[in-house]
């Protein structure tokens, strides 16, 4: 099996280190066929060098709860289809382990008929993920040191 | 019957704890006590309680095989 096949790599909606341009060019030629929607609505979480008590992060280890993951998203993607019915599909991407600053860490990509429920839809689908997906990080500063965000 | 704890985030690191099994334990108030016992430190941090995938605020039964989660809040994205 080829180890860089997307459905390989992303395992109920989590992808191990960060979400490289690669993964996400295939998440999105996934949409070419469609013909039911009229607009794609993409949001890309990436690692800020955020300067913290004068050390810089260099990166951001996530940790999830993979069971619990599975089930919120999948209940986030039903709760986004019933409140905007001109959604079509809804693709969520998280990534577990290191990702350096730079790198993207989460992609949701929202598709429907009309542009204005796409881009609404996507941006109620990255807030309810960050209320309700069970994802932890850990800030790795550039001498080493970390801190657990709150 | 035997309950699988599992701890996330800052409490996989204060109790050096990924996952520990609870044989005979009743309901999650008792959980919470015999968890305490073994890693007093969590009592410091601010978590929720899952029961099976699903966060609870109320103290319930627990059955065999039950997977209890000890979550900080969460910081995703």
């Amino acid at each position: 099996m080829d180890s860089n096949n997307l459905y390989t790599m992303v395992m109920n909606y989590l992808i191990i280190g960060p979400i490289t341009q690669k993964v996400i060019s295939q998440l999105m030629e996934k949409m070419g066929g469609k013909t039911d929607s009229g607009g794609h609505s993409l949001f890309l979480g990436q690692v800020r060098a955020d300067e913290i008590n004068r050390k810089k992060v260099k990166a951001i280890e996530y940790s999830a709860y993979e069971g619990m993951v599975k089930a919120e998203a999948d209940k986030i993607k039903e709760t986004i289809l019933s409140e905007f019915a001109d959604t079509k599909t809804i693709d969520i991407v998280h990534s577990t382990g290191i990702v350096k600053a730079g790198e993207f860490s989460l992609f949701v990509l929202v598709s429907a008929g009309h542009r204005h429920q796409a881009i609404q839809a996507c941006s109620k689908t990255v807030e309810l993920i960050k209320e309700k997906l069970p994802v932890w990080k850990k800030e790795i500063f550039d001498d080493d040191s970390y801190e657990w965000k709150r | 019957m035997e309950v699988k704890v599992l701890f996330f985030g800052v409490l996989a690191e204060v109790t050096g704890a990924d996952c520990k099994h609870y044989r005979e334990v009743k309901s999650i108030g008792e959980l919470r006590l015999r968890i305490q016992d073994d890693f007093p430190e969590v009592v410091h941090y601010n978590f929720r309680v899952s029961l099976n995938n699903e966060i609870i605020n109320n103290d319930l039964i627990l059955n065999d095989g039950d997977e209890v989660a000890l979550m900080p809040p969460f910081a995703g994205g």
